[in-house]
């Protein structure tokens, strides 16, 4: 017990010491201060002005017929609180010319009351002019249709004015919420996996390549040399997790006010706090069963050069689980079979089960039962890693065939 | 003190690496294990560490089960390698603290060997950025740091100058007359003679030779004749066993050394011979005679 706190302490150190790992912390850390913090640069505490229009821009508004210009600037000026509507005079050069000089942001020119042309410098992507334009253009023709055949004017402004009031009741759960959350965890699931089962099965390449090995299994017994080895990477995947989900949070509600009401944002921050545990639950036995196989990966190889193809077999099934969990994340169907079946193996569950949980409505039965699975897989595998290491570590050159591995496992 | 090996077998799959080994090493004496690569000296010395069980046979410490928890064992590799990119004091520390001292024991301890074999100044430097024999001093503080009872040294003087090696000798010896037991694997014969009382010669899993050295130089066959003289050519065309020696001398291989006299007789009445003796084998000819061939057959 005293080795095995001798071996994590150590093993943690070269965590929290090494460069790398802080400057990807620190990395991580800082692109969310950013983004974090990015509306406050870019608004300047102004919240309502979400459209790319500044409050005073000026928009022109032309037509052949006089009148028809004044009508619609009159009809304009209401919806388009964030410009100056002005009629103007129907002077296509001088209109041109004023957007270029940036005297006026945009401009409509009518051929009729149901034909334009809209004129801009540079057209943004949030620029919604012409669809707002449409809809208040359309509503202006069919009134003046429906006083045309007959009907008063107030008549047509109710019916004009006849409103659908409508309300979303989620019974289950919020698909359209909770996609960017999940599929955020679920990446830093599969993030977190992959950089800590490389550097364990790296770390204990390097050990027996660097022949350090030869002294550490004299030293120690091999179980608490992996299993030091392993647990501190799970601790140091959880620190660089609590740092970074920690100071998202905390950055998000410096700058809530900021955020308005932006969905995607929202929808990340407002997740339910039960979601953690279960991500808690699932990235811990996710991560031991993997760094399992890649520290026992790491053992069977003589040099780090030979781990990439090693640890292929391994890295593949984790990539196929990645990509089932996020084709039916985007597909909504996450209940289907495929997904029903993943979350109950142990190397695809920690991702299917915590998708399914996150994006669906899950029996407590099937998570019981998905959990246990993964429970009792975490000891086999692990017990089986510690068998393999413990022969792996010893052997040079020759690489243990498939036969060899499962000899080892299961023999005496 | 005493380390008795009994009758120790290993099978690593279909190959039988050890096919009964027995030894005994004593405390104030050092002990040669000679063998030569892949006769089983590693495989031996890591189940005495306990790094693997033995097939059958078993090691005893003063007549009881050795208990590795216990007792503790340093270990000089003969592949040497530490983690070549972390400072040299800090993992100093950590091998001596995984052998079961204290953290301050550990860097008192460290600190003492780092003085001892002159290493202080390369303290907190990587080992990386150190020469090839200086990491092997640092290497040889990891089997002595943490104090132990039993010290194995697999070829501790590959790649030392003559300076630090020089060094070692000093702290082996001081070592030895604390009263340690100290196991040396090593191809260097002339290290072997000049420390160890007793060896045991491994070849293809089993002990082709053990014993004191003195007895088993003194037991060997004396069947070869040194001789000098004026009629080298003359001799070696007349005699069959007869093949040039060192300067301008040749040797003879007796049929049997009864024949001694005879031979001798012979030489000086038919010749003109300066001088002739009985070669005394080094204890290298003897390695060579025991492990070079293993189908040869064994002798004692």
């Amino acid at each position: 017990m005293k080795q095995f706190k001798t071996i994590l302490s150590f093993e943690l150190a070269n965590y929290f010491k090494d460069k790398l790992f802080i400057g990807i912390t620190v990395f991580l850390v800082a692109v969310i201060a950013v983004v974090m913090f990015f509306p406050r640069f870019t608004v300047g505490g102004d919240d309502n002005s979400s459209t790319g229009a500044n409050s005073n821009s000026v928009m022109l508004i032309s037509a052949k017929d006089e009148t028809l210009s004044k009508q619609i600037a009159e009809s304009f000026k209401p919806v388009f609180t964030d410009y100056n509507v002005e009629a103007v005079d129907y002077d296509l050069k001088s209109i041109k010319a004023s957007i270029k000089n940036e005297s006026a942001e945009c401009a409509f020119v009518f051929d009729s009351s149901d034909s334009y042309t809209y004129y801009v410098n540079n057209l943004q992507m949030t620029d919604v002019n012409t669809e707002m334009a449409d809809e208040i253009l359309k509503s202006i023709s069919i009134s003046d249709k429906l006083i045309q055949s007959g009907l008063s004017a107030e008549k047509a402004q109710e019916i004009m004015g006849t409103a659908i009031s409508y309300e979303v009741q989620t019974l289950g759960v919020d698909q359209i919420n909770n996609f960017f959350y999940t599929y955020i965890m679920v990446f830093a699931l599969y993030m977190v996996i992959v950089f800590y089962g490389q550097m364990i099965s790296n770390s204990v390449a390097m050990e027996k390549s660097s022949r350090a090995m030869e002294l550490l299994i004299t030293s120690a017994k091999p179980t608490s040399l992996m299993f030091g080895k392993i647990i501190a990477a799970c601790l140091a995947g959880l620190t660089q997790l609590i740092c970074v989900f920690g100071s998202s949070i905390i950055f998000y509600n410096l700058n809530k006010s900021y955020w308005g009401d932006n969905m995607i944002i929202n929808s990340i921050f407002n997740m339910p706090v039960e979601l953690f545990a279960y991500m808690l639950i699932f990235f811990i036995l996710g991560l031991l069963i993997y760094a399992f196989m890649y520290g026992a990966i790491g053992s069977m190889v003589s040099k780090v050069e030979e781990l990439n193809t090693a640890a292929m077999p391994v890295t593949l099934i984790f990539i196929a689980s990645f990509l089932v969990v996020v084709f039916s994340m985007s597909s909504g169907e996450v209940d289907n079979l495929l997904m029903k079946v993943c979350s109950f193996i142990p190397f695809t569950s920690p991702m299917a089960m915590f998708t399914r949980i996150a994006m669906s409505t899950v029996p407590v039965y099937e998570i019981i039962i998905s959990v246990i699975i993964l429970i009792a897989s975490v000891f086999v595998i692990g017990f089986g890693s510690a068998k393999i290491y413990k022969t792996g570590v010893m052997l040079y050159g020759t690489k243990p065939s498939f036969k060899n591995i499962i000899k080892t496992v299961f023999g005496k | 003190m005493q380390l008795e090996i009994r009758d120790l077998y290993k099978s690593f799959g279909e190959k039988q690496v050890l096919k009964g080994i027995s030894f005994t090493a004593k405390d104030y004496h050092a002990f040669g294990l000679l063998g030569r690569n892949g006769a089983g000296k590693t495989t031996t010395i890591r189940i005495i560490m306990d790094v693997f069980s033995c097939d059958g046979g078993e090691v005893l410490l003063d007549g009881k089960p050795i208990d590795c928890n216990k007792i503790k064992i340093g270990y000089l590799p003969e592949e040497r390698g530490l983690y070549p990119k972390k400072q040299i004091f800090s993992q100093l520390v950590y091998f001596a603290a995984l052998k079961g001292m204290s953290k301050k024991e550990a860097e008192k301890s460290v600190n003492y060997w780092l003085e001892r074999l002159e290493m202080t100044e390369y303290k907190n430097k990587k080992l990386e950025t150190l020469s090839k024999g200086n990491q092997q001093k640092i290497q040889l503080i990891t089997a002595l740091a943490h104090n132990p009872q039993i010290i194995i040294l697999d070829e501790p003087f590959s790649g030392l100058d003559p300076v630090n090696a020089m060094l070692l000798k000093d702290v082996v010896k001081e070592e030895i007359a604390k009263g340690k037991i100290v196991i040396f694997s090593s191809h260097q014969m002339n290290y072997i003679e000049e420390f160890c009382n007793e060896i045991a010669i491994i070849t293809d899993g089993q002990i082709a030779l053990s014993g004191d050295i003195s007895e088993i130089k003194r037991n060997y066959r004396r069947d070869k004749l040194i001789i000098r003289s004026t009629q080298n050519t003359r001799i070696l065309n007349n005699f069959k066993n007869c093949k040039p020696f060192e300067k301008d001398s040749i040797i003879l291989t007796l049929a049997s050394p009864d024949d001694k006299k005879q031979v001798m007789e012979t030489l000086t009445e038919q010749y003109d011979i300066d001088e002739i003796k009985v070669y005394e084998p080094s204890l290298n000819d003897i390695f060579i005679e025991y492990a070079g061939d293993s189908n040869k057959e064994v002798q004692r």
